[in-house]
């Protein structure tokens, strides 16, 4: 639950990152909806996430997007990431029109998100909150790591990877690029925002 | 997880790889710390080994109660009682379609051991207990609510207790009239926790737009975070809510 939800990070940072999930309702509109969760897939892709996944299969850092989105089951859930509002918007008008009858949710700042929503006659209908990280916060690694781990919310994404990778771009090992890409790959779902990691990671390696 | 100390070459790669650091190093080679190990898979799913040293035991082989490892810790790992991947439920995703999170109601989720920490359910049971104290309503499809021994109580199975996973979810939900004390005992409770946890509220948008926790969180001094999870009410067909009294 709430994978896509609690990213760390600036308003500024948070507003070139937007995941997409989408689920059939088991025991509502469950039967015969793989095909129509593909299709949900199949219009992400058009319009250039940065990641695309199915909890079942993997993510496009494993696998080519189109077997994804051609070999999608009734139960699985199936998600990508955008960079850019505007393509989020496309998605929803595309949504909107061909009325999969597919549940949607999209992540991100709210403001942002329920203005794209009235742009194409949508209306959010229920919202899930982050109240924040409550408990022994002093076993937490440092905001930096963070706001890169956070994006992987099945914990995919190991603190000590992330600090490995800063250093190795300090060291000229590897690029803030192929670093966020090796960062990809654990999460399964697809929901990684390489783009994002990539500038968090060129910022903490500066330091 | 295992590494085949015959196949390991000490290059030390798979170390930083795992979320809660269960990989060491001992006499050259990478050992598996069995006990602090949540199953999620992600050091063999990593191919970071360049000799293929891991040895990965599939959930359907593991004994109880050491499979719940693997469910609450590998995405992959489809949950036998709620059948969906994930460690949780369709929670707000299928809300348009399942009518689980009604207006008048307030859906409450406590992830235990996020982000990346990890919790031994133990603690995952003061969180059920206090919440359950309060009236918790729990999620039923949840794989928590499921190894409840006592859903009024919130007490868990003991033969899990010390198990650990990469987190678990608390899923339940209030009448909003008795969300303030939940939140305000979730408070107390955490302090007593050798983990973090990630909390998150669920509420059905009013017509007007509003948001039935605001005044609460007003009240309380908390500041949800400005990103949240939006569904969208693009799902077919659509459920008919009525006020929960």
């Amino acid at each position: 639950m709430t994978h896509t939800l609690h990213r760390q990070g600036s308003r500024e940072s948070l507003s070139r990152d937007y995941p997409l999930v989408a689920v059939m309702a088991h025991g509502f509109n469950e039967k015969g909806g793989g095909p129509k969760l593909g299709r949900f897939l199949e219009i992400c892709w058009k319009h250039g996430p940065v990641n695309l996944g199915d909890m079942k299969q993997g993510s496009i850092f494993t696998y080519d997007a189109e077997q994804i989105y051609k070999n999608v089951s009734d139960t699985t859930i199936v998600e990508c990431v955008f960079d850019d509002l505007s393509k989020v918007e496309a998605v929803l008008r595309d949504l909107k029109k061909e009325d999969l009858g597919v549940p949607v949710v999209v992540s991100g700042l709210i403001d942002k998100v329920d203005e794209c929503c009235k742009k194409v006659g949508l209306q959010i209908h229920t919202v899930a909150q982050s109240l924040g990280v409550w408990g022994k916060t002093e076993l937490l690694p440092s905001k930096d790591i963070l706001e890169i781990t956070t994006m992987c919310g099945h914990a995919m994404v190991a603190a000590n990877l992330v600090e490995k990778m800063i250093e190795d771009i300090k060291k000229g090992k590897t690029t803030p690029e192929k670093a966020a890409e090796k960062l990809a790959k654990p999460c399964e779902c697809g929901i990684f925002n390489p783009t994002r990691a990539a500038e968090l990671l060129a910022a903490a390696a500066a330091k | 997880m295992k590494i085949n100390p015959e196949e390991c070459i000490g290059c030390d790669l798979c170390v930083p790889v795992c979320s809660v650091g269960a990989i060491y190093m001992e006499e050259d080679v990478a050992k598996v710390n069995e006990d602090e190990c949540t199953e999620c898979n992600a050091c063999y799913r990593s191919e970071i080994c360049p000799v293929d040293a891991f040895v990965s035991t599939p959930a359907s082989e593991m004994p109880w109660p050491r499979v719940i490892r693997a469910v609450l810790s590998n995405p992959r790992v489809e949950s036998p009682d709620t059948r969906v991947p994930g460690r949780g439920t369709e929670e707000v995703k299928t809300n348009e379609v399942s009518g689980r999170v009604k207006p008048g109601f307030a859906g409450l989720a406590v992830e235990l051991g996020r982000p990346g920490v990890g919790t031994r359910m133990y603690d995952v049971q003061k969180v059920t207990m206090a919440l359950a104290e309060m009236g918790a309503m729990f999620e039923p499809e949840n794989p928590v609510t499921v190894w409840m021994t006592d859903k009024k109580t919130g007490k868990l199975r003991d033969d899990i207790l010390n198990e650990k996973s990469l987190s678990a979810i608390v899923e339940c939900g209030f009448p909003i009239g008795k969300f303030k004390a939940a939140i305000e005992r979730l408070r107390e409770v955490t302090k007593e926790l050798n983990t973090v946890c990630s909390v998150v509220s669920a509420v059905k948008v009013a017509p007007d737009g509003s948001l039935a926790t605001d005044p609460i969180y007003k009240e309380l001094g908390i500041t949800p975070r400005p990103n949240s999870k939006n569904n969208v009410g693009l799902g077919r067909p659509l459920f008919k809510f009525e006020e929960v009294k």
